[in-house]
């Protein structure tokens, strides 16, 4: 289908509006991220020097610039300590209701995330989520002589413990 | 060469809004506004240009911005000419930098300009665009980008930590749309009442829509020079820069600095070092403008720039202590709030604003003010600036 304003890129992949990351080893050196959570594993990397675990996982240790890190697991469940519901204005790519919370997993580690899964008005302070993965559309990467590859991608969010 | 105190001598504005015009057009209009704001000036001084915008690149085909508008406002800089990206801070951070240069004698007159166009001919790409001006792997693959539900969540914290009301809220839009009401460059023009506030849609709550900056076209520009300059191309009293800083200390949705959302260390980290090198402290401030991108934004800022104490910005801003009469006049053009935010223009019209306060001639005038601050924060919450102006170097 031709885009509108722009017959040119008729079948092309624009991947500089792509919402989702270049998780490809091609483009990506911690494409390991996303072949865990393939496997319903939540990871990032501890630096084997110092020990500092940092989420989201790095290349280079943050604290001591070491590049001797390794894949450890986090909680896959926490704890919902403020969350929000967006109904209305919903960007482009996301269903209503858009559903964001501040999540306890312990281990002294906080972080935000959206909440899937869940009707408008069923998610309650204190309740307990737990790591969903998905499927989002793949991203196409030019081989050589133009031949174009589809590489598979996934993503993460939390989900009411049922 | 010895360190110069640098001043800001002129600023301008296009009008901001719902706008008919590319930001090549308006980035013209406010280089103009500016020029006639200093007509001793020769566009030949000017040999430096900052150009403060996020979204040029996600709003039109353009990036590397800074060269078109040069050419098209008439300058040939020879000491400096480039874009500037902090999202809502650009133009603050164009100004500091711009400082920077002066001081070091690097460059003599610079133009500090910025804005967006954030309404393009499809809606879609606005809210869109929103999720690459964060940390997009990570925070706009899970459609965070939109600031609304991230302020609604900030605005919860405050309620449940220190009883905050959803008039303490109203009551800054109350103000700011008051305050702008009288300014002929501001989107909203038009003062609103308590009840209506209160009444108003929801957007995401406790946050209404008058709680909610709204989206915004737009170019502000200012000049800045060295104290030597300055008295050569200007009658009117000096206005120098005394202290800035600018606190990065996590991401949006990892590594929080605070005890709870509510509780802004950054901008604390901030302050301080700002405070320290204007050689001021809070009750020095005569007039600030802070970034009241929400109405629990202005609240948080009084506590955290140390203008009230911690958990009390909600009674501070109702019993008018935030307005003229009161122990600090804050957004004293209308803010965020009534003006619009294009996030690059934004720091630029509020050193604009302090300019005029510091040198008598603003719209709504705090009498005597001396000393005036700037605050703005970007990338939803993860980064604050801040800048301190005084008829003093
Ligand atoms: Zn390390």
């Amino acid at each position: 289908m031709p885009v509108p304003g722009v017959p040119i890129l008729e079948g092309l992949y624009p991947s500089t509006l792509d919402l989702y990351p270049f998780e490809a080893k091609e483009f990506n050196r911690i494409h390991q991220f996303y072949e865990n959570l393939r496997q319903k594993r939540f990871t990032t990397t501890k630096c084997k020097k110092c020990g500092n675990v940092p989420f989201p996982p790095r290349v280079v240790c943050p604290q001591c610039n070491s590049e001797d890190l390794e894949w450890v697991d986090l909680p896959t469940q926490g704890k919902v300590l403020r969350f929000t519901e967006e109904v209305a204005g919903v960007p482009l790519g996301f269903e209503s209701p858009l559903i964001h919370a501040l999540i306890d997993l312990g281990v002294g580690r906080k972080l935000i995330s959206r909440v899937i899964n869940c009707k408008e008005g069923q998610l309650k302070e204190g309740d307990t989520v737990k790591l969903a993965v998905y499927d989002v559309p793949p991203m196409i990467i030019e081989k050589r002589g133009g031949v174009m590859e589809e590489a598979p991608r996934v993503f993460f969010a939390f989900e009411p413990v049922k | 060469m010895p360190e110069r105190n640098v001043c800001i001598i002129g600023g301008g504005m296009s009008l901001w809004g719902v706008r008919e015009a590319s930001i090549i057009d308006m980035a013209q209009e406010a280089a103009k506004d500016c020029f006639d704001d200093v007509p001793a000036l020769k566009k030949e001084d000017v040999d430096g240009l900052l150009f403060a915008s996020s979204y040029c690149g996600r709003s039109a085909f353009q990036v590397n911005i800074a060269p078109v508008i040069a050419e098209r406002i008439g300058i040939k800089p020879t000491s400096m000419c480039t874009r500037v990206d902090t999202l809502c801070a650009g133009g603050s951070s164009g100004i500091i930098l711009a400082a920077g240069l002066i001081k070091a004698g690097l460059a003599d007159v610079m133009m500090v300009a910025g804005g967006e166009k954030l309404y393009t001919p499809q809606r879609w790409e606005t809210y869109y665009s929103e999720m690459a001006s964060i940390d997009h792997d990570w925070d706009g693959a899970q459609g965070m980008g939109l600031p609304p539900p991230f302020f609604s969540m900030t605005a919860q914290e405050h309620m449940k930590h220190y009883g905050t009301t959803k008039e303490q809220l109203a009551a800054v839009a109350v103000k700011n749309r008051r305050n702008g009401s009288t300014n002929p460059k501001g989107q909203f023009q038009k003062e609103v009442t308590l009840e209506e506030v209160m009444a108003a849609r929801p957007i995401v709550p406790p946050l209404g829509l008058f709680d909610c900056t709204p989206i915004t076209d737009g170019c502000a520009a200012v000049l800045l020079t060295c104290e030597e300059k300055a008295k050569e191309l200007s009658d009117r009293p000096l206005v120098y820069i005394r202290g800035t800083a600018q606190a990065t200390l996590h991401s949006m949705s990892m590594n929080w600095p605070g005890e709870h959302l509510a509780d802004w260390v950054h901008l604390r980290t901030a302050a301080k070092k700002a405070y320290e090198r204007a050689r001021v402290g809070p009750d020095d401030i005569d007039v600030a403008q802070t970034h009241d991108c929400f109405t629990i934004s202005e609240i948080i800022e009084m506590e955290d720039l140390g203008f009230c104490r911690k958990g009390e910005g909600g009674p501070f801003v109702e019993s008018g202590q935030g307005d003229f009469g009161g122990k600090v006049p804050v957004n004293t053009d209308g803010g965020l709030l009534a003006c619009g935010h294009p996030f690059g223009g934004t720091g630029i019209r509020q050193a604009r604003e302090i300019l005029n306060q510091l040198q008598g001639r603003a719209i709504r005038q705090v009498e005597g003010a001396e000393i005036g601050l700037t605050h703005n924060l970007s990338g939803l919450n993860v980064e604050h600036t801040i800048l301190i102006y005084g008829r003093e170097p």
